[in-house]
């Protein structure tokens, strides 16, 4: 029996980040709380603050950067805690979903306030501010749960092709000769 | 620091939900127990590990979906908040049905990984639920004034 060459052996490769979508969702529930304990214990100044936000024109912005952040904070400790290669197929998703969402909310929110402002409504002001409230708080959990989301599906379906794909016919051979 | 405690209502209303939900059948676990004689101390961990939490959640998810639709809301703020109901409570269900495909088709669970899951994405409908009864009660008086 001959030794095993050195040389030929491969060393052992990292495997890649597998994301759960539980870790994501923890995050976000995290969140939730931090915003309905802000929404109950300083209902005034946290609403104002927010629509000078949407006043000046950079809460979309902020809502972008915050999901961004926490985005990419949360792969990154998942690919720690793993010991596993980030892909770059979650670099695509978490960089540009978050953006993405961020842009849609912010084209949502737009046509909520025109519509609120079109109609002859009591209180257009309040209601206009509790429409950003809303869509401050939406734009936030979908800008990190759906790119995590996405990413979720989009693993499962590249697993499920892999299954189901045809063994290669050197694979065969290799299989073969091994016996 | 300004607080109306009656916008605190919706803790009463979450209670419920736990109460029913997670309380009940662990208390009910032990009463079966007790009835028929037999030595069965489950943790709520144990009664829920194939991912049931996820359909409570979804539960949770309709019922706020509900309320959302019925408020005075514009149009895309009720289809986004629901949208976003309807997905978080769908996959907080489909652990479950993974967990449960699983078992029926003889492939490996992990019941540590299925209760995991489906306590996060339970936590995360619960406290998303939370967040929008907040925002629909403030939304109310706005629209009341």
């Amino acid at each position: 029996m001959s030794a095993p060459a050195p040389a030929l052996a491969k060393a052992p490769s990292r495997t890649t980040v597998t994301v759960r979508l539980a870790d994501a969702a923890f995050t976000v529930a995290c969140l939730s709380l931090v915003f309905a304990f802000l929404l109950v214990f300083f209902p005034v100044s946290f609403a104002r603050i927010i629509q000078d936000r949407w006043l000046h024109g950079n809460l979309t912005v902020a809502i972008m950067a915050i999901t961004l952040l926490i985005d990419a904070g949360l792969y990154v400790r998942i690919a720690y805690r793993l010991a596993a290669k980030p892909t770059v197929l979650a670099a695509v998703c978490l960089g540009s979903l978050p953006i993405v969402v961020g842009l849609g909310v912010s084209f949502c929110l737009q046509g909520a306030v025109g519509y609120t402002l079109s109609g002859d409504l009591p209180n257009l002001q309040g209601r206009v501010g509790e429409e950003i409230l809303v869509h401050t708080y939406l734009g936030l959990v979908s800008g990190i749960f759906l790119p995590f989301l996405a990413l979720r599906l989009l693993q499962q379906l590249k697993a499920a092709r892999s299954n189901r794909e045809p063994e290669s016919p050197s694979r065969k051979a290799a299989a073969a000769s091994s016996y | 620091m300004m607080t109306d405690w009656m916008s605190l209502k919706w803790l009463l209303w979450i209670s419920l939900y736990l109460i029913l939900g997670v309380f009940v059948p662990w208390a009910a676990s032990l009463a079966w127990a007790d009835q028929h004689g037999k030595v069965l101390r489950p943790r709520p961990k144990q009664l829920f590990e194939r991912g049931e939490l996820g359909l409570i959640s979804l539960v949770v998810g309709i019922s706020v979906i509900w309320d959302l639709l019925q408020s005075q809301y514009m149009p895309q703020t009720r289809a986004l908040g629901s949208v976003l109901l309807a997905l978080s409570g769908t996959m907080a269900a489909a652990v479950w049905i993974e967990s449960y495909c699983r078992d029926a088709t003889g492939m490996p669970n992990n019941p540590e990984r299925a209760w995991r899951d489906s306590r996060n994405l339970a936590f995360l409908v619960f406290s998303m639920a939370v967040v929008i009864e907040i925002l629909l009660d403030r939304f109310a008086k706005v629209a009341a004034t």
